[in-house]
């Protein structure tokens, strides 16, 4: 009797059970959503383009779409202001072809927006066998703007997409290439808004993105390639003088990954071009900045009123040779205060040059460093036991600046 | 109609006798009700079908026969002076029509159960059951329209089940889940009209219903039925069984129902996206002695349903239907929705009623029931928004704030409509969405300025993708987020996207002993008492890692807003990594799935009322009043300590606040519970009514009611989840030393209404005015800001709201076949007074700074502007005209033309703040951002703003230096003098659209053997009308955009894009149809 009463509870709680337990599709597997690899990704592009396809590298890519100033506008006059150094667009755009055979570009993320230093965008890093060269030809770049937040999480650093471009743009913001759409800017919020007023490139529609970007394989950060260098090597290479006045050939410079080592903060930033002491000002010792008014300043990256753009602060070597390492004041370690002299180390992140002031002529002094966390910065002086050990400390209001031991 | 011979036996007084039977199954129908009509008393059959009225008038006299489910029957019977007068039998025929109205609304109201942000549409009325000509006939006629009764809320309903309150301590509302699919279970039920006296309960200004669920009410046999439907499940099995009242003396009931659907995958049909499986199972014992009985009941019905949610109209004109759910996608190639409610409400009931002796009752009972209901929703961290239709995602996005500024150029940069015609930037901005064809854009003169901030290419791109129903753009796309947290595996296991469940779960006990007596003559007391301790439970499980491999138990919201604020709020990344913490005695805990994370609180309730009612009935004069007093109670524990809590306890000394109970000190010592202070309320009620008889055809009944309520605990605390703070108003009532003070949080309400009422044979109606006041309400409601950047908390008091209108219904029968009913009401129903408001950031940042101080500010107090807007509880204005076919061969058919009108869109308190409109909020503190000070830059100038400015009631333009203008130099409300104009009607502005029609048909067949079947087919929105939108809400988030080289807190501007967080709304459903067959045996 017991033993039917079970079987008739067992019978009675079985569908109750069926029901508030799950009805959902079974998991996927990592092999059901990596999509497109190998031998089904020719296929698959085949398919897609009856009219044939074109992988670009970066640099095909803008040879062969990028125009002076810019194919989208007939009057130059209606991209934005600041928009030519000489001849020169800074801020044009070219549309890319709608119809016809398909263009491609393939690349792996370099950047990582966690740390707040990038934001709606990603530098892809072309993607080829150069790296397994003995004599592997120069890395290409490529910065891709698109409306999507927190975009590393879906897709992160290292992971190899495909981008289909028929339809978006290739344009420049700053002389910065980027994969884009146009966009027209009002900036009815800011400052000096008549001089941000126009079309310029801008972000890709979130929806588009992904309906026209692929995921090929599983992230490889370790595919990633950082040159390493020291900051004269970098100077040599690619940041100096010449190469900064030639505008054209620092847009193919722009965005690659370096990492430069033997550097230290040497406690100034960049002010309009000048390099300023972030050092308040001590009557004692007459040594610092008098116009250091903030107990912040030394921090990597202040408010700016949402204004929003980077601050720099420059690193040096032993040489004096400098460039700046950029920040966002939204980035977490904006508060941070910057390490002292003392640290020397190396510094990893995307290099570039952000062209938006014809004011002052290109120079070697403008190029920059984005790191993309603060794990970038000086890492050897972050680990314990290294001498001398940088610990991060974040500024806060009314606590003096602790001595950087 | 005939007269009937009747039985006669002398008596000291003229009584009458009868016994009331189902015609299919010959058996007593028990709780029907008989009334005499021309001498107006009635009373209800007993479990054995049988009635007896006593010391009646000798005279030919009509007795009227009703019974939930069964046609009304007219009986014509001759009462002989001094004798005991018997009637024949009274049968019943079913009414199939409102067996089935029943089925399909009690599903309707399952559905539209509000999810865990509170947000739903309202649920109709649903007291079916009434045979009261506007309740029976309304109430399914209107549903559609989701209309309200005197457009109260659900929370002025009261819910019994065999004399116990089942209305949730918590939040007031009736868990129709509880019995979904048991159609038959729930068939039998009392229904107390507003104010009126009662048996079962003291009641309220709105109605109150009692389930009836002894054994002995179900009519013996089997019963199986099988329906189908496209609403939102497509099939549903039944069966029930009766065994009657047995020799042993006791009866058995019990019902199984299956409804069911698998995932629809096909877009644009009703319930697209959804599933739907519940098994209701009900199964009542009735035990019958000499003078007692003995009821035992449980049920329950475990359901599994997918949901779809309220969009903005962008979205429903972009995808073409109105059944677009941006709530699924496919995982691979299948159909899986992210919103999976699952609801299961298990339910124990003893009943006992003691017939003491001629004149005393007693009826006693005790019932439990835990009630699990939770809702899946995705959560994502460090990734993009999963959901498809998040404004950013829409073309609409695209026109932000971007549009071409004339105003440095008008000439250069002039839009232009679609006719050609230059646009006045200001209305072009502030141009309704719905009559925008989308992608169209607009050109400007140039040539090349479109309306978009985006090229035409790329925005008729975004456009198509959303117009051809793009699977990848336009819904959920599981196999992206599988492989974004596939991808993060390789770096730290952390999901990206996962999908929690928020339970909020409510165990109640509850206790109640009803006593009455009629032991003088004209007089019958009643004494009621009913106690209940009820628990809600509100805790986050992880339903599904979608591939990841851990959540770590952070607030994703804290991490998220705080950081990029920091600097101006005063946290450092290391304060954050502290305040993010949910549980700081298991800081950055590894969450795997099934296990708790984010919050793990309850809200313990007590409740004790005791209820005294005496009535007096008299040949031209009824009488009767009641009194109560009510206990409350209600206090919060927790067994987690978040670090948001955490840290605002550490300012909570400086501010004097109370993010933590008296006992502190708790917090420092780790222990696994915290218990938050108790908050104890007492509150009386008074009702009294007086029927007049005018004559036995006609009657007048005048009620009212006065009462004061204390808070329900949803709306008490003004972040449950994070923290114990409530009310001021309830920190006030704890210390109270006057009695003003003391009921400072409870809602004092005051209601009346007046009833003419009829009941001739050919016609029978009545017409009702009714008026009720309240003040001092409470309410509150969540939304993301976008000043403070997060998700905040808005804790409404004071609210004073009004309920006048006049609602009538007339039946007139139209020879032997026909019977037409018209049914109309018209209502006012308005907020009567501005709210106060605290809103506070649920993540523990600081909402703002004060400008002069600059210190900053956790809690916004602020006046919101309500007074006059209308209160969004459904259609004011309802109309019906409804044909009812009956032809005694046992068919059934209706045709029902519903009109609606005046119903109003949900208005968001964060759009309609005092500091919006003067600059400075009722806490003194200045409002950020607002234009024309210091810091104004070249978005406004004196002249624009002057040009728009109000016009005053004496039609003299005005504006005040501190009024908040738009990008264009619009007012962005102008309060008050035409605050009317600015809620939004959701009436159609074409009147057909304002009408839908319903249609049934059924026929019962009697075969051999007492055995019958019946087929029933119902048809709601006949004409397909698409356009009719049952309901809707402003979005909270205010369209703000940052001001350049201001720091935070003081740089905030609503923008000029009226479109950028539109309403959202709900349409009623097209065409749809019920198709049931029952066989009964």
């Amino acid at each position: 009797m017991r033993k039917s009463i079970y079987t008739y509870a067992m019978l009675l709680a079985m569908p109750v059970i069926a029901i508030m337990t799950s009805c959902e599709p079974s998991a996927l597997e990592p092999e059901q959503v990596l999509q497109l690899a190998g031998e089904q990704l020719e296929e698959a592009l085949k398919n897609d383009n009856p009219e044939g396809y074109t992988i670009y590298n970066f640099n095909d890519l803008m040879d062969k779409f990028m125009t002076e100033p810019g194919n989208f506008m007939s009057d130059s006059s209606q991209y934005r202001t600041r928009t030519h150094y000489g001849n020169l667009y800074l801020f044009s755009v070219d549309t890319l072809p709608t119809n016809g055979p398909g263009i491609y570009i393939r690349g792996r993320v370099g950047t990582d927006d966690y740390g707040g230093n990038f934001y709606k965008s990603l530098v892809l890093q072309q993607v080829n066998d150069w790296m397994d060269n003995e004599k592997p030809i120069e890395q290409q770049c490529l910065r891709v703007s698109v409306d999507l937040g927190s975009a590393n999480g879906q897709y992160p650093q290292g992971q190899e997409i495909l981008i289909r471009c028929n339809g978006l743009a290739i344009g420049r913001y700053a002389n910065e290439p980027q994969l884009c759409i146009p966009t027209y800017n009002n900036n009815i919020y800011a400052n000096s808004a008549s001089e941000k007023v126009g079309w310029a490139a801008g972000r890709i529609p979130s929806s588009v993105f992904r309906k026209v970007t692929f995921l090929i394989g599983t992230p490889d950060k370790g595919k990633l390639v950082f040159e390493k260098m020291t900051l004269a090597q970098l100077k040599a290479k690619y940041t100096n003088d010449a190469m900064s006045k030639d505008v054209v050939a620092a847009r193919k410079i722009d965005g690659r990954l370096v990492k430069i080592t033997g550097v230290h903060f040497n406690g100034k930033c960049n002010n309009n071009g000048d390099m300023v002491s972030l050092v308040k000002y001590d009557p004692e010792t007459n040594e610092g900045n008098p116009e250091v008014k903030d107990s912040y300043a030394a921090v990597f990256a202040p408010t700016t009123g949402n204004i929003g753009y980077p601050q720099s602060r420059y690193v040096e070597d032993d040489d004096k040779n400098k460039i700046l390492i950029g920040a966002s004041e939204y980035a977490r370690y904006a508060y941070y205060y910057i390490p002292s002299k003392k640290h020397v180390g190396s510094i990893t992140g995307v290099l570039g040059y952000y062209m938006d002031n014809p004011k002052y002529a290109p120079d070697a002094t403008n190029w920059s460093i984005t790191p993309c966390n603060l794990g970038d910065i000086l890492p050897e002086c972050q680990r314990e036991g290294m001498n001398p050990r940088w610990v991060p400390t974040e500024w806060k209001a009314g606590v003096p600046q602790p001595e950087d031991d | 109609m005939c007269l009937l011979a009747i039985g006669l036996t002398a008596f000291a007084d003229t009584s009458l006798k009868g016994r009331v039977l189902d015609e299919a199954t010959q058996l007593p129908l028990v709780g029907a009700k008989v009334l005499l009509a021309n001498q107006n008393i009635s009373t209800t059959t007993n479990g054995d079908g049988e009635f007896q009225l006593q010391y009646l008038d000798a005279m030919d006299e009509e007795v009227i026969v009703e019974a939930n489910g069964y046609m009304v029957e007219l009986v014509l019977v001759n009462l002989r002076e001094n004798q005991s007068n018997e009637m024949e039998p009274v049968v019943l025929k079913q009414d199939l029509v409102s067996q089935q109205q029943d089925e399909i609304l009690l599903n309707l109201t399952e559905e539209e159960m509000a999810d865990d942000e509170g947000r739903s549409q309202a649920q109709a009325s649903t007291a079916s059951a009434s045979t009261d000509v506007f309740n029976s006939t309304t109430s399914f006629a209107w549903s559609t329209a989701r209309y309200r009764n005197r457009g109260y809320r659900q929370t002025e309903e009261s819910y019994y089940i065999e004399g116990l309150n089942f209305s949730s301590q918590e939040r007031g509302q009736f868990n129709y889940s509880a019995m979904g699919g048991l159609n038959d279970a729930s068939r039998y039920k009392e229904v107390l009209n507003p104010m009126e006296a009662s048996n079962f309960t003291f009641g309220g200004i709105g109605q109150s219903t009692n389930y009836l669920m002894g054994a002995t009410r179900y009519a013996q046999g089997w019963k199986v039925g099988v329906a189908g439907t496209n609403r939102n499940y497509k099939a549903r099995l039944n069966a029930t069984y009766s065994s009657g009242l047995m020799d042993n003396g006791w009866a058995v009931t019990a019902q199984l129902a299956y409804r069911f659907s698998p995932y629809i995958n096909q877009k644009g049909i009703i319930g697209e996206g959804c599933n739907y499986y519940s098994l209701g199972y009900f199964l009542t014992a009735e035990r019958v002695w000499e003078n007692s009985r003995l009821k035992l009941i449980t049920f329950g019905a475990p359901t599994q349903r997918g949901q779809n949610a309220a969009v903005t109209q962008e979205v429903y004109d972009l995808t073409g239907t109105i059944y677009y759910n941006p709530y699924w996608g496919y995982q691979n190639g299948h159909v899986r929705n992210s919103r999976i409610v699952k609801s299961y409400d298990p339910t124990f009931i003893a009943a006992y009623e003691w017939k003491i002796d001629e004149n005393q009752r007693l009826k006693a009972a005790a019932g439990y029931h835990y009630s699990m209901y939770s809702n899946s929703a995705l959560n994502y961290y460090c990734a993009p928004d999963p959901r498809p239709d998040y404004y950013r995602n829409l073309p609409s996005a695209m026109w932000d704030a971007q549009i071409a500024n004339p105003y440095y150029d008008t000439n250069a940069d002039q839009l232009y409509d679609k006719n050609g015609n230059p646009y006045g930037w200001g209305l072009f901005i502030g141009e309704d969405m719905n009559t925008i064809e989308m992608g169209s854009g607009y050109t400007a003169a140039d040539g090349n300025l479109v309306g978009p901030s985006i090229n035409q290419a790329a925005y008729d791109r975004q456009v198509s993708l959303w117009k051809t129903r793009d699977d990848k753009a336009t819904q959920i796309d599981w196999n992206n987020l599988y492989a974004a947290n596939y991808a993060n595996n390789l770096n730290n296991g952390v999901a990206r996207y996962f999908l929690e469940r928020r339970h909020n779960d409510i165990q109640e006990a509850t206790a109640s002993f009803n006593y009455q007596n009629t032991k003088y003559d004209h007089l019958k007391m009643t004494l009621g008492v009913e106690g209940r301790f009820s628990q809600g439970i509100h805790y986050k499980t992880i339903d599904d890692l979608l591939g990841a491999k851990t959540w770590v138990d952070i607030d994703a919201f804290a991490d998220r807003d705080i950081k990029e604020l920091a600097s101006n709020s005063g946290f450092t990344q290391s304060d954050i990594e502290y305040v993010i913490q949910n549980d700081l005695y298991n800081p950055n805990k590894s969450i795997g799935t099934g296990e708790r994370f984010g919050y793990d609180y309850r809200i313990n309730m007590g409740h004790l009322a005791a209820w005294f009612q005496n009535e007096w009935t008299f040949n031209e004069v009824d009488l009767y009043y009641a009194l109560a007093l009510e206990y409350n109670s209600m206090q919060r524990t927790s067994h987690m300590f978040n670090g948001r809590q955490a840290y605002l306890a550490t300012i909570a000394y400086q501010r004097g606040t109370m993010y933590l109970g008296d006992d502190v000190d708790q917090y420092r010592q780790a222990r696994s519970t915290y218990y938050g202070n108790t908050h104890h309320f007492v509150d009386p009620s008074f009702k009294a009514g007086v029927v007049y008889k005018i004559n036995g055809r006609n009657r007048l009944k005048l009620n009212a009611l006065a009462e004061t309520r204390a808070p329900y605990a949803r709306d008490s605390y003004i972040s449950q989840r994070i923290h114990d703070r409530v009310l001021d108003e309830i920190y006030t009532h704890d210390k109270a030393k006057n009695l003003k003070d003391f009921y400072a949080a409870s809602e004092k309400v005051v209601s009346t209404d007046l009833t003419y009422e009829f009941n001739y044979p050919i016609v029978r109606g009545r017409v009702t005015g009714f008026f009720t006041q309240s003040w001092d309400g409470t309410e509150l409601n969540g939304y993301y800001d976008d000043e403070a950047r997060t998700f905040v908390n808005q804790a409404m008091a004071e609210i004073d709201k009004r309920y006048m209108g006049v609602e009538a219904a007339l039946a007139v029968k139209l020879g032997n076949y026909f019977t037409l009913t018209g049914v109309a009401s018209v209502g006012d129903y308005r907020y009567t007074s501005d709210a106060t408001s605290i809103t506070s950031a649920e993540n523990g940042m600081p909402m703002t700074q004060d400008l002069a101080t600059k210190e900053l500010i956790f809690e916004v107090r602020d006046k919101v502007l309500l007074k006059g807007l209308r209160l969004s509880t459904g259609p004011q204005v309802n109309a019906s005209l409804k044909l009812s076919f009956f032809h005694s061969k046992m068919w059934f058919a209706d045709l029902t033309v519903n009109y609606h009108d005046w119903n109003y869109l949900s208005v968001a308190p964060s759009r309609r703040m005092q500091g919006l409109f003067t600059g400075t909020r009722t806490d003194g503190t200045a409002v950020n951002g607002w234009f024309g000070d210091s810091y104004s830059n070249a978005i406004q100038t004196t002249d624009s703003r002057e040009s728009h400015a109000e016009i005053d009631e004496n039609g003299n333009a005005t504006y005040s230096a501190n009024t908040v203008l738009d990008g264009n130099g619009v007012p962005v409300l102008k309060y008050p003098y035409n605050i009317m104009t600015m809620q939004e009607s959701l009436a159609s502005t074409n009147p057909l659209y304002r009408f839908t029609i319903d249609a049934s048909v059924g026929k019962l067949l009697y075969l051999p053997n007492r055995q019958s079947l019946s087929i029933n087919l119902s048809v709601t929105n006949l004409t397909n009308n698409t356009h009719f939108k049952t309901g809707g809400y402003q979005q909270a988030r205010l369209p703000r955009a940052v001001r350049q080289g201001q720091p935070d807190y003081q740089n905030s501007v609503i923008t000029a894009n009226a479109w950028k967080y539109p309403s959202k709304y709900y349409y009623a459903w097209g065409i749809n149809f019920f198709l049931t067959v029952t066989y009964k045996f």
